[in-house]
């Protein structure tokens, strides 16, 4: 037979891999023959199990993953062909498995079994290795099934702030009960950054690197429910076993690898769909998501895509304690914080009074309580003590509380409106009549239909308002916003978390001789929110913030103006579909271009249906000694 | 009574017996327990706790690191791991005699469903003795060892741990 031409390293891989080269030459010249009338290297298979991606611009592709031990030619991230001909030669490999080493057989073992599928391997002439590691590894896992997990959105942890998705594997002998011992494959940026600003910059250009892992699902339910309190949306997948094993064979040939990570486009969400194509090399669950990969987004297509057999809801530690404190009689709820924070004892007659299932259900919920306390830091003495005491009196009562579970939301996290946003709306502005385009990519604002979302979260990029007036004014930019959060969480007796917002972007100021710049704006500040009149279970929420304004602008006196004051507000659901917020917010601003600006309006929102709502906002503004009205009708689309 | 004889049968528990009993000394960081030092699990899983990071010790294709191989944990180690990582809920769950963390543990330990009932009583009756006041996870492991050996039905699982 006579030898294919071959660039030089594939000799050189090959005497690294093995050094018995003169008897596997002609069979892996048999191999490379046939992978090449096959055209293997064009398969999709291969690309997905390469994770190779098409090039923007020129023809061609390039691969996603950042190590270099991953392609193993020179060439390879960028060669499919001479990737799977160096693969092939390093299958000769006679590598010995260690447990710090592997024979590339099993260190790609995905694509050492599909080549082998495709190709037909002749034991005799290639030997196969029997990869103890990654076998006993596969039977600790024992997979009976995979299960997308979505924890929700958690406005409080930058890298959080749309989600997060992880996948678990499911072991045969486990059941609903003891999902807990399952084991969670995890795709994350590896730092230990703690400060949010780096990170999110780090985040945004693939500073870190992005590695998977696998921790029991315990330790992930701990995290989120306990410590962050995100409740949680389990998503069992519909795979075959073969499916499943394509899957773990490829996550364990991923185990050393790292991809740049990026947390709009190449994020966790991202590289569990590639999995999943992987898996089912038919489906195309990326290609959707070229420019940004938003967890909740990737969640429908999976579910669009018809690989969901069962959702289940995982409420976290601090739904489950709002729950049940809105079941108890008042009586009971009054014991709950004196209890966990040390300040009755469970010998007082308030508590012995009760019967014995409210005992328990007091003793469970303070104990609860507690635990959020110090998950949240809140100072507590003698936290250990009070938990083990509230303990051991639970033990001692035999009844049971017979609380029913929080009833699973009507509306789970992917079924809420659309992440894209597009609005055309007409109106009048100080006597002009106007126009308005409004788009925003992603992703929800307080005055959007809140089903399927974390009340009072808003989170928006790049919203950008465009007006055409009447009046010779002509169109113009109105706003542009590329970052936009909100934060309002309520207060009561039992929780008190600090409300925030922040606001960075271009926005027109009206100026002393009328003219009205685009004026750059960093607006933002802390504010305390409650709920009324009932701070358990109210459906108006009230809201008041002290917010800092700096502008900058050529067109300001001194090109700067910094100001200071509050806004405060309502959001108010009169029905499931009917939201008014009235509120006002004044500045001042007492450096630079001084001035005295208030605005008071009204805004409202008609949820049509889940993809479609309709606005009607008036308002009146002050600046610069002067004041006009604006009133606005629109009609948003959601997609 | 029994409660207080568990208890005395506890403290006066040497803790290199249970090691040499459960094979465990050969866990790499486990090795500190046993000179003498306390705290091996804590320590294992001291990366778990904050939550995000673990990479290091849950990193697939690695080999052998502390309690876990190529990822997952050594079978040696899953009870004492999984009591580590869900104390508060597992201490939770006793004390009602009930709950997903209870039946995980019975699930791990491989309590079979007859006697289930009878194990989610026993854990309330000695939810005190299972976590000490100051108890380390070693604390508890061994205690739920000694509780379950010193009950009838249940003694025969104590060795699965």
């Amino acid at each position: 037979m006579s030898l294919l031409p071959r660039p030089w390293w594939v000799f050189l891989c090959f005497c690294l891999f093995a050094p018995c080269i003169a008897h596997a030459a002609p069979y892996l010249d048999e191999l490379i023959g046939r992978s090449r009338e096959l055209r293997l290297s064009e398969q999709r298979e291969w690309h997905r199990l390469m994770h190779y991606t098409s090039n923007l611009v020129t023809p061609g592709v390039h691969g996603l993953a950042d190590s270099r031990r991953f392609y193993l030619a020179p060439d390879g991230k960028t060669d499919p062909r001479s990737e799977l001909e160096a693969t092939l030669a390093a299958f000769f490999s006679d590598v010995q498995e260690t447990d710090k080493e592997q024979n590339p057989q099993c260190t790609f073992i995905a694509r050492f079994r599909w080549l082998d599928g495709q190709l037909g391997f002749d034991p005799a002439r290639l030997k196969k290795q029997t990869c103890k590691r990654f076998n006993e590894w596969r039977e600790t896992l024992n997979p009976q099934g995979l299960t997308l997990v979505f924890p929700a959105a958690s406005l409080n942890n930058p890298s959080s702030m749309y989600g997060h998705t992880l996948l678990r594997v499911d072991a045969k002998d486990q059941n609903e009960k003891t999902r807990l011992l399952a084991y969670a494959i995890n795709y994350a940026a590896n730092t230990n950054e703690t400060n949010g600003i780096a990170f999110a910059i780090n985040g945004l250009f693939g500073g870190y690197p992005g590695t998977f892992s696998m921790m029991p699902y315990y330790l992930k339910v701990r995290e989120y429910s306990d410590m962050e309190n995100r409740d949680v949306w389990e998503y069992e997948l519909n795979l075959s076993p073969g499916e499943i094993d394509v899957v773990l064979m490829h996550v364990w040939e991923l185990g050393p690898i790292y991809f740049d990570y990026y947390f709009f486009d190449e994020n966790c969400s991202y590289y569990l769909l590639e999995l999943l194509e992987v898996a089912r090399p038919d489906l195309d669950l990326t290609s959707e998501f070229k420019w940004w990969a938003i967890p909740s987004d990737t969640v429908r297509e999976v579910v669009k895509k018809g690989l969901v057999r069962k959702t289940v809801y995982r409420p976290s530690n601090a739904t489950v304690i709002r729950y049940r404190l809105e079941l108890m009689s008042p009586n009971e709820r009054a014991l709950v914080n004196p209890l966990a924070r040390g300040r009755a004892s469970t010998a007082d007659a308030a508590f012995t009074d009760l019967r014995a299932e409210s005992q328990a259900r007091v003793l469970e919920v303070s104990y609860d309580y507690l635990n959020y306390l110090r998950a949240s830091k809140s100072p507590v003495e003698h936290p250990d003590e009070l938990a083990r005491n509230l303990l051991l009196e639970r033990s001692r009562v035999g009844a049971s509380s017979d609380d029913p579970p929080v009833p699973v939301p009507a509306v789970r996290h992917d079924q809420g409106h659309g992440t894209s946003k597009f609005a055309v709306g007409g109106g009048r502005r100080d006597g002009l009549n106007f126009v308005e385009l409004h788009g925003r990519p992603t992703y929800h604002d307080l005055m959007d239909p809140e089903q399927g979302y974390v009340r009072g979260a808003q989170t928006e990029f790049f919203d950008l308002v465009v007006r055409d007036y009447s009046g010779g004014v002509g169109a113009r930019v109105e706003d542009f916003t590329p970052l936009r959060i909100v934060s309002v969480a309520p207060r009561n007796e039992f929780f008190d978390p600090l409300s925030w917002n922040i606001s960075v972007g271009w926005s027109r100021r009206r100026l002393a001789d009328g003219s009205e710049p685009l004026v750059f704006n960093v607006n933002g500040g802390p504010g305390l929110a409650w709920t009324v009149p009932d701070t358990l279970r109210s459906n108006a929420l009230v809201y008041a913030f002290l917010d800092s304004t700096l502008q900058a602008s050529t067109r300001l006196e001194n090109n700067y103006a910094l100001g200071i004051g509050p806004g405060i507000g309502a959001l108010i659901d009169l029905t499931g579909r009917w939201r008014a917020e009235p509120y006002v917010r004044a500045q001042w601003f007492f450096a630079g271009d001084t001035d005295t600006a208030w605005t008071a309006g009204l805004r409202q929102r008609y949820t049509l249906d889940r993809e479609w709502a309709l606005r009607f906002d008036i308002s009146h503004e002050h600046q610069e000694k002067q004041s006009w009205n604006t009133v606005l009708l629109s009609l948003h689309h959601y997609f | 009574m029994k409660k207080i004889l568990i208890a005395v049968v506890i403290s006066a528990l040497p803790a290199f017996a249970f090691a040499q009993q459960n094979n465990i000394g050969t866990c790499g960081w486990g090795a500190k327990l046993f000179d003498g030092q306390s705290g091996v699990v804590p320590q294992v899983l001291a990366v778990t706790t904050n939550g995000t990071s673990g990479n290091q010790t849950f990193a697939i294709t690695t080999g052998t690191s502390g309690c876990t191989q190529d990822g997952v944990v050594k079978s040696s180690w899953k009870t004492a791991m999984f009591i580590d990582g869900n104390k508060d809920r597992l201490a939770r769950d006793m004390s009602i005699g009930n709950g997903e963390t209870l039946d995980s543990l019975a699930h791990l330990i491989g309590v079979r469903e007859e006697d289930r009932a009878s194990f989610g009583r026993t854990m309330q009756a000695n939810v005190s003795v299972i976590f000490p006041s100051g108890s380390t996870t070693d604390d508890s492991v061994v205690a739920l060892k000694q509780v379950l050996r010193s009950d009838r039905e249940l003694a025969q699982y104590a060795t699965s741990i």
